[in-house]
């Protein structure tokens, strides 16, 4: 990771010497290309440059030294830091030449010297932990020399003290940022790390026990039905938690309850869809009771291996619907005494003021209808 | 009742269920290729061209909705059904909206899933009960909305999803609802186009989960 080498804050531009419109070496019809300006601007710039004591030419040589012919390889390390040397060389001149004084210029130099190794560390050919130490050196020479030459009360007393912080950002900036996201990263893998832990720990809880189980038991396949449905659940309700909000306390979740209970004890497939959810209350849990028994009914007495459960929900009114593909029964025929229907299903909802309708003829299965029209007051 | 020979590819990640599938699916079902991911798979249906492809929600590397989207704009006439165990709607939602015929589940027994899949061959729409239960879910609710046209059931489309959602099959719906078994279907055909072309916002932030917008 810290091989990669440090993305350049300040990157040089990418100019090179102009092959066409060239007067001396292309260096003015260059720069006026990449700046996309008339180059006879860029060498009047220059031209001017050279009444502040001769600036002019020393930059236009350093830049000479820095820019690459047309099309060619960027130059070598050692140009590109004589270029740079000329570069600033040409500044503190021109700086000179404007009448700056030079209590304020060497500082100037001295820092931008800096800034340029820091930025420039990695086209200079220089280690980035080597150029920051070389560049916060300058840098504070630069500061040093500005403190020890200028007497109190000038005005660029107040300047340079944001200069320098600006510098000292700007060199140590990029470090300190990539040390951020090392340290980000690093917390990133250390949360993975523990995913995956408790993936291990729950795979082996659930998962491991529920095939060894099955491998006890190859011979019965209803148990092992029964054991990798229970298994399947498990694991649904960890992996899509959104999908199984019905937690206790809902009309959902007891449902998916009662699903996953009668499975158990009648080895049956029971598959629930369901549409919203309303909360759980005497009416509701009623409607559940009723629900639970007409699908061990199914499980039990259908000879069907899957029941579906339908549940559709608001916060008015709920139906609920169990289906199973079964053998079927004539309704009327079934005798008083069978309490399963008569007590368990129609009484319970009738005495919460809803209804249940049991829709079965035989060979063509059953469905059972449970509805709760909205709450009285 | 003879029906055309239909040419699958099995696009799953599991060799075991893969094995399963083929060794069931009735007479009138042909696999002609299979695949295990959608690097595979892409290649392999763009090469056979086949009338429909079973395909898994999720695959190692992108999902079954990655197989959609590079395949249908070179391959319009091939369809897709999907065919999962997973339980989250947006998986489910976001495999439609990609352009997939219809939804079941892995356990659904061999006669349905031959069913299916000549039913998808036709152009028509699959729905499984869990399937029903999210379109109800994602067109709850009757806020206003741009476009009531796609982002609302009709009555009669609610009353065939609530039917599926039971666990009845076309024609007892039809028999039912006192209808033929081609208007339930065109029925569900329409729903699976409002799946698909709705803004609404619930299948958008659906999608969006899957980054398929």
């Amino acid at each position: 990771m810290s091989s990669r080498p440090l993305r350049l804050p300040v990157a040089f531009p990418t100019v090179s010497r102009s092959e066409r419109g060239r007067v001396l070496a292309g260096v003015c019809a260059g720069i006026a290309e990449r700046l996309a300006v008339d180059a006879t601007l860029v060498r009047l710039t220059f031209a001017l440059l050279t009444f502040a004591a001769g600036a002019g030419v020393v930059a236009y040589l350093g830049a000479w030294t820095l820019l690459p012919a047309p099309g060619a390889e960027p130059v070598s390390r050692w140009r590109r830091i004589a270029g740079v040397v000329l570069v600033v060389w040409a500044a503190v001149l021109a700086l000179h030449g404007l009448g700056l004084a030079g209590s304020l210029v060497w500082p100037l130099a001295l820092a931008a010297a800096g800034l340029v190794i820091a930025a420039g560390a990695v086209s200079f050919g220089l280690h980035p932990r080597t150029a920051r130490v070389l560049a916060a050196v300058l840098i504070l020479a630069g500061v040093v020399v500005f403190l020890g030459d200028n007497t109190r009360g000038s005005a660029s007393t107040l300047l340079a003290p944001g200069a320098v912080a600006v510098s000292l950002l700007l060199v140590l900036g990029p470090w300190a940022f990539r040390l951020a996201r090392e340290r980000d990263a690093e917390r990133a893998e250390r949360i993975r790390t523990q995913e995956r832990e408790e993936l291990a720990a729950r795979v082996h809880d659930s998962v491991l026990q529920t095939l060894a189980l099955i491998q006890r038991e190859p011979n019965d396949p209803r148990r092992v039905a029964t054991l990798a449905r229970r298994q399947e659940r498990e694991l649904r309700a960890w992996l899509y938690p959104s999908s199984e909000p019905a937690a206790d306390g809902t009309l959902a979740g007891a449902v998916d309850a009662a699903a996953a209970e009668i499975e158990e004890l009648h080895g049956v497939r029971v598959e629930v869809v369901r549409t919203g959810d309303a909360p759980l209350d005497d009416r509701t849990h009623a409607l559940v009771l009723a629900a639970r028994e007409a699908m061990a009914n199914a499980s039990k007495h259908s000879g069907a291996n899957e029941v579906s459960v339908f549940l559709d929900a608001d916060t008015t009114h709920v139906a609920l619907f169990v289906r199973d593909r079964g053998s079927g029964f004539d309704p009327d025929a079934v005798a008083d005494d069978r309490r399963g229907i008569a007590e368990s299903i129609r009484g319970r909802m009738e005495r919460v003021g809803g209804t249940a309708r049991i829709v079965s003829s035989p060979g063509d299965g059953t469905e059972v209808e449970l509805e709760l029209p909205e709450a009285p007051g | 009742m003879s029906r055309p020979l239909r040419r699958v590819v099995l696009v799953d990640d599991h060799d075991l269920f893969r094995a399963g599938v083929r060794s069931e699916l009735g007479p009138t079902v042909e696999i002609v290729g299979e695949a295990g991911s959608v690097l595979e798979a892409v290649p392999l249906i763009k090469e056979l061209d086949p009338d429909v492809v079973l395909l898994d929600v999720h695959l190692p590397d992108g999902g079954g909705q990655a197989v959609i989207l590079q395949v249908a704009p070179e391959r319009p006439g091939v369809k897709f059904l999907a065919l999962s165990v997973s339980d989250a709607a947006e998986d489910v939602i976001g495999v439609i909206r990609a352009g997939a015929r219809g939804y079941v589940t892995k356990t659904i027994s061999a006669e349905e899933l031959t069913e299916a899949v000549h039913r998808t061959a036709d152009g028509d729409a699959v729905f499984s009960p869990r399937l029903a239960g999210f379109v109800l879910d994602a067109f709850r609710g009757g806020e206003a909305t741009a476009d009531p046209e796609l982002d609302q059931l009709t009555a009669r489309e609610r009353e065939v999803l609530q039917l599926i959602a039971r666990g009845y099959r076309y024609k007892e719906i039809a028999a039912r609802l006192h209808l033929s078994a081609r208007t339930v279907e065109s029925h569900v055909s329409a729903v699976l186009r409002k799946l698909q072309l709705s803004n609404r916002n619930e299948l958008t932030r659906w999608a969006a989960q899957r980054r398929l917008i």
